[in-house]
């Protein structure tokens, strides 16, 4: 039983957070209160949905750093459109917002299944249009609380339920976290219960040989793209409720975090392997590091430093892992072949 | 037409002017075996993409159960029960032993959802019908080579294959396996099922073959009965032109010098206490299964896979070799088991492959690269060696097989070696190119250097060494001093551990 639960990657790295969270109380006994659960999950649903889909596109064997710019576009424009039409609506917030970010999507995917560029450099290209675009086309001017729908402050702050503390003052769980359950449910789903979802998987085990078993990979790579933007819409509006605030400048950047913790949850950088659990650990674990350094007496620049060191780590794990199991086969020195 | 599955005729098919199938005719019958055999370039992969649909022949029909295409699309193809193995399988290695089985099926059927118990039974059901058990929650990528064939012919059993194609299945695979694979093969053709098999490997044929198709030049040669067929006459048939093996004569004299003595060369998980030694004008050849830790030795000779206690000896002085640079400047070369991946740039012109040794002897005097010095050293090289080619600009991709190991074998040789040890020198090289690449060793040889040949192919140790040692679980376990004195049954038994009684070498 016990040997089952390690072949687990994630088992590995529930124990790590487990002991992290432990070492956290010791310092700080406020950090394992329901209180703080409840705020962490609020602040770290908008990361865990956009991790779902970067870890849907390294499943693939691609990579996608364009879904921050996605983001901050679908909340830029919600905003300002909601102004400019002076309806207060957050199911319109969502519906532009998404829609813009699948619009987007659709341009990567365009790019990467049918020019068939490397998803890589593609992304990085799409990230600086989309974002340029915005700045250029829509203006730099942040939108403030006061200026604000009414309805993004309204979402932000409503709770599934509230629970009253002994001092009278009030907290609640934030509906996000019905969203981010929403989510990570259907992206299960997919991945686990559809032929699309096992394409996925196939494309990033062997591209080649996905097409030669009839996968339409180009369908694949759309779906994948398009859904990736589709969830970077859906944190775009999240992240304006959740602040009040809303500048175009905002969002991009955090692209590495946001990799770094799918890598983290044990997704291959090179395609294929990877699981949702691991994904979501993986979050929790960045979110409670970027929270908590200034707790542990760190400044919040380590958090950058961290953030690299995950990524290079991750990456030569993978690698490493790979020129070992070759050696065993007497492959070494010999690409990925299978 | 009673019992015929698939029917050619008259099929052509040119590439950029060069005729690669020249009106061939081909009849595969209902659960046979056929061979489909010829050198390089003979036109077999283009055959078998026009039966697959992957390729649309210029000229000809394909009759597939009685219905006429003159083209006949990939997916038309599978679904009238032809399905091809490639070399590389096509698996997915990250998927399970039962998805992969599956997969292609439900992506045939058009399913959208998955019933992972669907997806067991088929798999479960795929290999009990041939016999054999791999667990189906395995990951691929994590199996043996031969199981990986179990799994990929599984697949195609799955989508009512009637004739299975079977693109060169044995590279990869030892012989027990290659063996166990035969078995396989036997068990789908009493169930009717046809196996187009292509190989290079004339023992194969043998082994497995009810008829051979043998191709030459983009022409058909004819089929024959197996049983009709001997090495020669195939090999004959193959290549158009008789070719004779010389065994190499080594005259032992005392004023031969030892090259190399390899000390209780241990490597932990490798090799183990390997001891022996090369002498000028020799050629020794160390054969074993693959996994026996052949290759591995020769690695660390070479210092790619440094053993961890022994001692090396070079010119009678102990060396430590501890990268291929250490190696070279004591004059070893090695040529690699994988000329694509290991062996050389594809990329790259002839000439950068054969000088990227020797950079340092083909500079100018501001330490710069001559030019013109090193396109008179690659010259040289193709003279010497026999490259076959329009120009040295030729990029080594679009070499045959045994031009490319040419290319190799004259980059090691420009670096002027002592040493040269050469693992698996003709693998995937045809009949004609081997004889040739045979005829360099022994010259090379005769002229004083010491050469280590590495090679599971029995009759090429048997006809080009004058030493043998036989390599099993990472141990010497037998040395073969006169080679002339033994048999190719009785040195393939000792290999594969089914020693004769009594015999004493």
């Amino acid at each position: 039983m016990i040997k089952k639960i390690f072949s687990y990657n994630e088992s590995y790295l529930f124990f790590i957070l487990l002991a992290f969270v432990i070492a956290l109380t010791i310092v700080n006994p406020s950090f394992f209160t329901l209180e703080n659960l409840f705020d962490l999950l609020k602040n770290s649903a908008g990361t865990a949905i956009l991790a779902m889909g970067v870890f849907i596109v390294l499943l693939s064997g691609g990579i996608d750093v364009s879904f921050t710019a996605i983001a901050i576009a679908g909340e830029y424009v919600a905003v300002n459109l909601l102004n400019a039409l002076g309806i207060s609506n957050i199911y319109l917030a969502f519906a532009i917002s998404c829609s813009l970010g699948i619009l987007l999507g659709v341009i990567n995917a365009i790019l990467i299944s049918i020019f068939e560029l490397p998803t890589l450099i593609a992304t990085l290209g799409t990230l600086n249009f989309f974002h340029g675009a915005l700045l250029t086309f829509l203006g730099t001017k942040a939108v403030n609380v006061g200026q604000l729908p009414n309805c993004f402050k309204v979402f932000g702050s409503k709770n599934i339920f509230t629970l009253i503390k002994s001092d009278g003052t009030q907290y609640g769980l934030s509906v996000y976290v019905l969203i981010l359950i929403a989510v990570v449910i259907i992206s299960w789903i997919i991945l686990r219960f559809t032929m699309l979802g096992r394409g996925i998987y196939a494309i990033g085990g062997n591209k080649e040989a996905a097409k030669r078993g009839g996968f339409n990979v180009v369908k694949i790579q759309f779906f994948i793209y398009c859904y990736v933007g589709f969830l970077a819409g859906i944190m775009g509006v999240m992240h304006v409720s959740l602040i009040q605030y809303s500048n175009p400048m905002y969002i991009v950047g955090d692209e590495l975090s946001v990799i770094a913790a799918v890598v983290l949850g044990g997704a291959s950088i090179t395609g294929g392997s990877g699981s949702v659990i691991g994904t979501l650990l993986g979050v929790s674990m960045i979110t409670i590091l970027e929270k908590n350094l200034v707790l542990i007496g760190l400044s919040s620049y380590w958090h950058k430093f961290f953030i690299g060191l995950i990524i290079t780590l991750g990456v030569s794990a993978t690698y490493y892992q790979a020129k070992v199991r070759g050696r065993k086969t007497l492959s070494y020195l010999k690409q990925k072949t299978y | 037409m009673e019992g015929i599955l698939v029917e050619v005729k008259n099929i052509s098919k040119n590439y950029a002017g060069v005729k690669a199938l020249d009106k061939v005719d081909m009849v595969i019958r209902k659960g046979e075996v056929r061979c489909l055999v010829g050198e390089n370039g003979s036109g077999k992969s283009t055959l078998i993409k026009v039966i697959a649909g992957v390729e649309n022949p210029d000229e000809g029909e394909i009759t597939i159960g009685g219905k006429s295409h003159k083209h006949i699309r990939a997916i038309e193809a599978i679904r009238e029960g032809i399905q091809v193995i490639y070399q590389d399988l096509s698996l997915f290695p990250n998927l399970t032993v039962a998805e992969n089985i599956s997969l292609n099926y439900m992506v045939e059927k058009d399913r959208k959802i998955i019933n992972w118990n669907e997806v067991k039974n088929i798999a479960q059901n795929a290999l009990r019908e041939i016999g054999e058990e791999i667990d189906l929650s395995d990951t691929v990528g994590n199996l043996s080579m031969a199981k990986r064939q179990i799994v990929a012919i599984c697949r195609a059993l799955i989508q009512d294959a009637k004739l299975i194609i079977m693109d060169e299945p044995t590279t990869a695979l030892t012989r027990d396996d290659v063996d166990h694979l035969f078995s396989v093969i036997k068990k789908l053709k009493s169930k009717g099922i046809s196996i187009l098999f292509v190989t290079h490997k004339l023992s194969e044929i043998f082994q497995v073959s009810d008829v051979v198709t043998i191709l030459r030049d983009g022409k058909k040669v004819g089929d024959y009965k197996t049983e009709d067929l001997d090495n020669e006459k195939l090999t004959l048939l193959m290549t158009g032109k008789k070719i004779e093996y010389i065994n190499y004569v080594y005259e032992e004299s005392k004023k031969y010098k030892t090259l190399l003595r390899v000390e209780n060369l241990t490597r932990i998980g490798h090799f183990k206490n390997i001891t022996f030694d090369l002498k000028e004008g020799e050629i020794l050849g160390i054969t074993g299964l693959v996994g026996s830790g052949r290759t591995e030795l020769a690695l660390s000779i070479f210092g790619l896979n440094p053993a961890d206690s022994g001692k090396i000896y070079v010119n009678e002085k102990l060396v430590n070799i501890k990268s291929p640079k250490d190696a070279k400047n004591l004059g070893i070369s090695y040529l690699p088991e994988d000329r694509l991946t290991q062996g050389l740039f594809l990329s790259q012109s002839i000439e950068n492959n054969i000088t990227v040794t020797v950079l340092n002897k083909v500079l100018n005097r501001f330490f710069l690269i001559d030019r013109a010095k090193k396109k008179n050293m690659s010259q040289f090289w193709i003279k010497n060696v026999d490259i076959k080619t329009p120009s040295m600009e030729l990029l080594a991709q679009n070499l045959s097989g045994g031009n490319q190991q040419k290319v190799v074998l004259a980059k090691w040789l420009a670096t002027d070696p002592k040493i040269f040890i050469l693992d698996g020198p003709t693998i995937g090289i045809d009949v004609a190119s081997k004889s040739n690449i045979y005829k360099i060793i022994k010259k090379l040889a005769s002229e004083g250097m010491g050469i280590i040949i590495i090679s599971d192919e029995i009759p090429e140790v048997l006809r080009n060494c004058n030493r043998i040692i036989v390599m099993r679980n990472g141990k010497i376990i037998k040395e073969i001093d006169k080679v002339s004195q033994i048999a190719e049954d009785e040195l393939l038994n000792i290999v594969i551990g089914k020693e004769f009684e009594g015999v004493n070498l």
